[in-house]
């Protein structure tokens, strides 16, 4: 599967991007919302993992776009922050996983199951 | 150097107007010895008693060094003679704080104030003596109760705080996770890992670490302890505590950093310092929130032997009401946390020989707070 990485923080972004190709996946990183949208739409068959505390624009409002897409991809929310910040700024989204920082191997295998 | 408790008595019996005078001295909560010019006590109150361990009856007429620590009687002879050659006035009409010596040993503070009468009989001195030890012992109480609230406001900024740290210490913990399970991964299933194990282990240690430094961080500003002096630059200070401050931070806002070249030194204890710096950026940032842009300004300049720091906001200023509370304990407009916040940062501030101002700002201004810490000049530096 290819799976886009928004994610501000250098550490986990690299990190991130080393698991999931040994897991198999094509990855492409991102900082920022901003040069997602410049690389072009994400395939419904794509995964995008969404950092929700990005700089510029706000995950939740790129969550909100990428769910709006006539044929969205899927879309993993990755957060570090408390229960009540995710559901302020996810308030009415569904995004197809969540999973808390930190993260491990087996919550991001659960969130994209290969093949 | 003549004995003079071994001189002939001055005075006979004492008179009826005497004795009325001294009936009125033992009620003085002061103690009061009143001494001739050379140095002989004539007078010794029921105070002085107490406080000294001495009857009146065996002082009067001995040398008023039966009340002084053996270092300050050695010289007084000599103080009260230069005094009476040379007219020169080392106490007499401004007082001080001096130790006095009880009878059993004990050495102790007091406060000290001379008068001069000339009599018949000669120059008399009088002595107006008070005992510190109860005043110091207050002092250090409210010493001690300020450190406790100093400590208390970083308590309660660290728990306001809590949630950003948890935050910014997944970021490492997933990085290190992560790299770890790779290379489990990979050795599990008998993928050749020698080429990059190094690297990303490398890595791995490199993001505990990250998670050691927030760690440290947070354990130096709320780690209770003596107040410390240390001459320092302020800037290296002050970006530290703009980086803690930011830590977790939700509000996107701009931030227009100035720095002055070549600022003095202050002599600060750093930490109480930056928790000034964080204290105002906070409130900055809380103040500018509601802008459409929000923006500050964290300035630094030197000002007539000043270094100040100036903190400004693009929010709406603060109201005419609040101002006259603005640096009371507990008087915050805020539903939590940091009431105590400016109170003590002043407090801070002014224990540094400083002082937090502020310019209110108002109709389309924001807020200025100024922290000034008096610079560190070359010659006040030595020693």
């Amino acid at each position: 599967m290819r799976v886009h990485v928004v994610e501000d923080d250098a550490g986990v972004s690299d990190s991130l991007a080393l698991i999931l190709r040994n897991l198999g996946h094509e990855v492409i990183s991102y900082s920022d919302a901003e040069s997602l949208f410049r690389a072009g739409m994400p395939e419904p068959a794509d995964a995008v993992i969404v950092d929700l505390s990005l700089p510029g624009i706000p995950g939740a409002q790129l969550v909100r776009w990428l769910l709006g897409l006539a044929a969205p991809p899927r879309v993993v929310v990755i957060t570090g922050q408390s229960q009540g910040f995710i559901d302020h700024q996810l308030r009415g989204l569904k995004p197809s996983w969540l999973v808390r920082k930190p993260l491990d191997v087996e919550a991001i295998t659960r969130a994209l199951p290969v093949g | 150097m003549k004995d003079f408790s071994a001189s002939p008595e001055p005075h006979g019996a004492p008179t009826v107007s005497e004795a009325r005078l001294l009936s009125v001295l033992d009620t003085a909560a002061d103690g009061i010895i009143v001494i001739d010019e050379r140095a002989r006590i004539l007078i010794f109150n029921k105070a002085c008693e107490q406080m000294f361990g001495i009857r009146a009856a065996e002082a009067v007429g001995q040398n008023v060094k039966i009340v002084m620590p053996i270092e300050y009687a050695a010289d007084h002879d000599e103080y009260v003679g230069s005094y009476i050659r040379t007219g020169v006035k080392k106490i007499i009409g401004i007082g001080r704080e001096v130790r006095g010596r009880h009878a059993d040993g004990t050495v102790f503070p007091l406060e000290l104030s001379v008068g001069e009468a000339a009599t018949p009989d000669g120059r008399q001195f009088i002595g107006i003596l008070r005992d510190l030890r109860p005043r110091k012992e207050s002092e250090q109480r409210l010493a001690d109760l300020q450190s406790e609230l100093v400590h208390l406001a970083r308590v309660s900024a660290i728990d306001e705080m809590g949630a950003a740290i948890a935050h910014e210490l997944n970021q490492p913990l997933t990085a290190l996770m992560l790299y770890l399970q790779a290379i489990r991964r990979a050795h599990s299933r008998g993928i050749d890992i020698v080429t990059v194990a190094g690297d990303i282990l490398d890595k791995a240690a490199g993001e505990a670490e990250r998670a050691g430094h927030i760690i440290q961080r947070m354990r130096q500003f709320v780690e209770k302890r003596d107040p410390e002096r240390h001459v320092r630059q302020l800037d290296p200070l002050i970006d530290e505590a703009i980086d803690l401050t930011l830590l977790g931070q939700r509000h996107r806002i701009r931030i227009d950093r100035q720095q002055a070249p070549r600022l003095p030194p202050v002599s600060v204890d750093p930490v109480q310092v930056q928790q000034i710096v964080v204290n105002l950026v906070r409130n900055a940032i809380e103040a500018a929130a509601g802008t459409g842009d929000p923006a500050i300004v964290i300035r630094t300049r030197e000002h007539e032997g000043s270094v100040i720091l100036e903190v400004e906001d693009n929010g709406p200023g603060i109201a005419p009401e609040a101002l006259a509370k603005l640096f009371e304990a507990f008087a915050s407009s805020k539903r939590r946390g940091m009431g105590l916040g400016l109170a003590i940062s002043r407090t801070i501030a002014q224990n540094h020989g400083g002082d937090l101002l502020v310019d209110p700002g108002g109709h389309g201004r924001g807020a200025c707070f100024s922290l000034v810490l008096p610079a560190v000049t070359a010659s006040s530096e030595i020693g």
